[in-house]
């Protein structure tokens, strides 16, 4: 048995999975200030419907990590910047608490400035002076050596008594020094919160006599071992949208073009899955308006959803309570497509009245209204989608073939996930001229996707045969090649794939491992002169979002 | 305040051969350098997507030989196409000002194209200048060359329009690649005086050019008053390019682009692919977007030792005066030639194609009209590397030509068609109809 919960805004859903069918699924409204507590109610209910013995793995997703970032209740923390030559300092706005040390590394990863001891020393007493103990160090190229974040991070913690250090080069390999600095900081901010948030949840897993696998749903829409995210607490980021994303592809397993929409209470976040893949945001997930190296779906969110509260005003972008007919207060989206579509959704004389009311005040007809409305939704929801089209047709392009091949995007399917979605994802699939897709599973399909997906895990290998060096991420392994005359691109991606079974194995992950994709295949001969004098190799592997074993599709 | 906007097209799998300069790894380091900058991240710039140009905007630049298909690869069509992705953004005014940072190059091809010379088959800033005036009726285009190499090609494309100003300035062609760019090298009879030529001696630094700039070039342009100014973008003024000896640094080149705040930069040679392109790129793109450069320099730049050689100064002195007085005269030059009682003035060239071994001899007519800037034909014959030797007649009809040019210029299209020549093109910009037509079939081809 599985068990999957999301932990959203507004609902912790819940479901235990077993053979191809929900056995038992929960919903109850998120308490803001306690999501632990949120998160263990609706495992207790789930429980009461499964043996703790019988289950066989655990995935949760949260909003822990995104609402300590936007509500600023990340821990104080100071970002060390050695940015080299480029850009001025001042264009680097990231942290309030911002230190700049001299000390640079080139493409290549040839140190070309060394560190300032003295300077070194300027920043530990500042430390010590700002009480500060988080600190996030970033070094513009740590990614091709890391010799001078580790100096530091050592200097550090050396002589500053409890420190805690996070350096760039261990949390992502990718070029693009600010995301890296972000992403670094980030972590640093919610390293501590994160880690007690772990700690209870272990603490109540034992209590519950559950000893099973325990996993964090990611915003790539993989998994990770709970003990593998206290380092990266950052990839938990916009997990609900990806656990919408994954149960949507849950529910219909095919390579259609679909579009996820997945409608909850306040907001729509839409999604696209292309050929049966979803797609990535190419710059990485926007956390605090700052762009990251955190490898997210790339996810439309809208202020819109089936609750939004309809005024005289219009559609408002808050949500206050269930829709009327669910025995809300207020007239709502629901209230308004239940009418027009005649949905005949819980108490529809309901929806009238409340709807009717404002009809009223506007001396309009409550039809005219609703179709006023269903109109408005349904075109913004449109726009949204034709927008997304429209930035992934123009994402940039370096090479010829993928120029030639200009990428043009077909819909054929609208996917409808969240409470709302029944109401609201038809009409936008008439706009759109294709067929909609609503499971009875579409309500929770958010945590069915998130017990059913399996760990993803990204290995990125660099060689240099003229320098003869090679660095492995993640990890920031660090060596010579042994042969550097012969070393070949089939060389590369066969290091790359033994690093990504070894790392899988570390992490707990080593059975899905074999399935791996490369998706990242770079050599450049480097010529001086009229003739070659080494390789350039960049190559990346992975094991892309996915299913677990066990997972053989929906009965229903 | 609108951004720049930036086209990086490194065209990571096209190279002219697998040891050629001109190769795959040309723009990676500068792609390692902007992308771990983060630049394309800052809110001052807009990445965009490469295009393809269409063959008709070949085709309204360039007579190739035998046909368009025969000179390109789809990676011509990128980095053409790319160049006028970048021109609508700026024309449009979803940006401030653009660089096109894209690969292969296309300063030295010239109007007909039998080949690749100086890593050239096709001219992206012509290409792009042409379609800038069909499509938006733009009159007036500076072009300034800032390559180490003389701009022979597009100094050829626009030796007879005096609506396009052309200043290039180059290490001396006595030192260097292409050999020309000679201060007598001024314009055609009715264009005289808009193309400016600046041999510099090797070694000259950023006090040379810099001079240059501030005391000829930006007085040109403040005189001559173009719609739009294009910057052909070379790297190779840099110390350290390997294929030439000049002095330039990264901070030289932000500075020139901050003073000379071209519209639209179009990325062209520079061979220094670790020590130099990543750090003019970066300088390029900071300058036009008016982030402040100070902390940007190359690792081992060291402005003590690029002082500006003895004597060096004063011989740009000379030069900065006398190519002020060549276009402060050119409506009197020009007048003079006007009324000199010729019909056509006749120039022949021969021109050698060094990457493709092809020797091309050309006679070129020009009509002395008194009307405008008169239609051109262009006799051409080259053996081509395949054996095949073709003598062809070109006739170019500028966009703003007269009636009575344009009569005669169809009029020769047709009195052309005979066994004499393998092909004729007319290059009719007045209708933008590009015709060709194989003589010995009577085939006809219209883009």
């Amino acid at each position: 048995m599985l068990i999957g919960i999301d932990v959203g805004g507004t609902f912790t859903d819940g479901v235990l999975f077993n053979r191809g069918e929900i056995v038992s699924s929960v919903k109850k409204p998120t308490d803001e200030e306690n999501l632990k507590n949120s998160l263990l109610q609706v495992l207790d209910e789930l429980l009461d419907y499964g043996d703790p013995a019988e289950i066989n793995r655990i995935v949760l997703s949260t909003t822990l990590v995104t609402n300590l970032l936007a509500t600023g209740r990340g821990e104080k923390t100071a970002l060390v910047l050695l940015p080299g030559y480029g850009l001025p300092h001042n264009s680097y706005d990231i942290a309030k608490e911002t230190y700049f040390l001299k000390g640079s590394i080139d493409f290549r990863g040839r140190e070309i400035e060394r560190l300032d001891n003295q300077e070194i020393d300027g920043l530990l007493d500042w430390i010590k002076s700002s009480g500060i103990s988080r600190i996030a160090v970033a070094s513009k190229f740590a990614n091709r050596n890391d010799v001078h974040e580790k100096e530091v991070k050592k200097r550090i913690l050396e002589e500053c008594e409890g420190a805690h250090v996070a350096i760039s080069s261990e949390i992502s390999a990718k070029l693009n020094f600010r995301r890296r600095a972000a992403t670094t900081y980030f972590t640093a901010m919610t390293g501590n919160p994160w880690n007690r948030f772990v700690d209870e949840i272990e603490e109540a897993l034992k209590i519950r006599g559950i000893d099973t696998d325990v996993h964090v749903l990611k915003a790539d829409g993989g998994t990770m071992p709970l003990q593998a995210s206290r380092a990266k607490p950052c990839e938990t980021v916009f997990s609900g949208p990806a656990a919408s994303t994954m149960g949507g592809s849950a529910l219909t397993r095919d390579t259609v073009n679909s579009v996820v929409v997945d409608v909850g209470g306040t907001t729509t976040d839409l999604s696209l899955i292309i050929a049966g893949e979803p797609l990535y945001a190419s710059r990485g997930a926007v956390i605090e308006k700052q762009l990251t190296h955190v490898n997210s779906f790339a996810v439309s969110s809208i202020a819109l959803g089936g609750d939004s509260v309809i005024t005289r005003e219009g559609v408002q972008p808050y949500r206050d309570g269930p829709a009327a007919c669910f025995g809300g207060e207020k007239a709502t989206v629901t209230d308004a497509f239940n009418i027009h579509l005649n949905l005949n959704l819980g108490n529809i004389s309901e929806s009238q009245t409340k709807i009717g009311e404002i009809a009223a005040q506007q001396q309009m007809d409550t039809a005219a209204l609703c179709e006023k409305i269903v109109e408005y939704v349904t075109h913004r929801l449109y726009s949204t989608v034709n927008e997304m089209f429209r930035q992934w047709e123009n994402e940039p392009a370096y090479k010829v073939w993928e120029v030639i091949n200009q990428r043009k995007f077909t819909l054929d399917r609208v996917i409808g996930i969240g409470a709302a979605a029944p109401a609201m994802v038809p009409a936008l699939a008439e706009m759109m001229k294709v067929e909609p897709f609503i499971h009875p599973y579409s309500p929770v399909a958010n945590a069915l996707g998130a017990s059913v997906v399996r760990p993803t895990l990204t290995v990125v290998l660099r060689a240099d045969t003229q320098t003869n060096k090679y660095t492995l991420d993640p990890g920031g392994i660090r060596g010579e090649l042994e042969k550097p005359g012969s070393f070949q691109l089939t060389d590369a991606k066969e290091m790359a794939r033994q690093y990504l079974v070894s790392a899988g194995q570390k992490l707990g992950m080593k059975e899905y491992t074999a399935d791996f994709s490369f998706f990242l295949e770079e050599q450049f001969n480097m010529i001086r002169g009229w003739d070659r004098v080494g390789k350039i190799f960049e190559v990346g592997i992975q094991v892309a979002p996915g299913f677990i074993e066990e997972f053989k599709g929906v009965k229903i | 305040m609108k951004p720049t906007g930036i086209l990086f097209f490194p065209a990571f799998d096209w190279a002219i051969s697998p040891t050629h300069p001109e190769r795959e790894e040309r723009l990676l380091y500068t792609r390692d350098q902007i992308f771990e900058e983060g630049i394309m991240d800052l809110p001052q710039i807009k990445e965009y997507k490469p295009g393809l140009a269409t063959l008709k905007d070949i085709a309204r630049v360039h007579f190739c030989v035998p046909d368009v298909e025969a000179q390109i690869t789809e990676a011509h069509l990128v980095s053409a196409g790319s160049a006028l992705v970048m021109a609508d953004a700026v024309i449009s005014g979803e940006v401030k000002n653009g660089f096109a940072i894209i690969r292969p190059p296309g300063h030295h091809a010239k109007t007909v194209s039998h080949g690749n010379r100086g890593f050239c088959n096709i001219n992206n800033e012509a290409i792009m200048v042409e379609y800038l005036r069909q499509k938006y009726g733009i009159k007036r285009i500076a072009i300034v060359d800032t390559d180490v190499h003389h701009g022979d090609g597009t100094q050829e494309i626009f030796y007879h329009d005096p609506d396009v100003l052309f200043i290039s300035f180059h290490q001396d062609g006595r030192t260097l690649f292409p050999g020309t760019g000679f201060m007598e090298e001024a314009g055609g009879p009715l264009a005289y005086g808009t193309t400016i030529n600046i041999p510099l001696l090797p070694h000259t630094t950023d006090t040379g050019i810099h001079y240059v700039l501030d005391n000829l070039i930006m007085p040109l342009l403040e005189e001559f008053k173009p719609d739009v100014i294009v910057n052909s973008a070379g790297q190779d003024n840099h110390y350290s390019d390997p294929l030439a000896n000049m002095a330039f640094s990264a901070q030289g080149y932000a500075k020139l682009n901050e003073t000379l705040a071209p519209d639209i930069a179009v990325l062209e040679g520079g061979y220094s692919v670790e020590t130099a392109l990543p750090y003019i790129n970066m300088a390029l793109i900071m300058a036009m977007a008016g982030i402040d450069y100070s902390n940007l320099r190359e690792p081992d730049y060291n402005p003590a030792r690029l002082k500006e050689p003895k004597g060096n100064m004063e011989r740009i002195y000379k030069m900065v005066d006398t190519q002020l007085n060549t276009f402060r005269n050119r409506e009197e030059v020009i007048e003079k030639n006007r009324r000199s009682g010729e019909l056509f003035k006749t120039s022949y060239e021969r021109i050698f194609y060094d990457t493709d071994y092809i020797n091309e001899e050309q006679r070129n007519e020009v009509r002395l009209c008194p009307a405008c800037g008169g239609f051109r034909v262009i006799i051409s014959t080259a053996q081509h590397p395949n054996g095949r030797r073709y003598h062809i007649a070109c006739i170019q009809l500028p966009i703003n030509a007269c009636s009575t040019c344009q009569a005669q210029a169809r009029d020769a299209y047709k009195t052309f068609n005979s066994d004499t020549y393998d092909i004729v093109y007319l290059q009719d910009r007045v209708k933008d109809e590009y015709k060709s037509i194989i003589t010995r079939t009577g085939e006809e081809r219209v883009l």
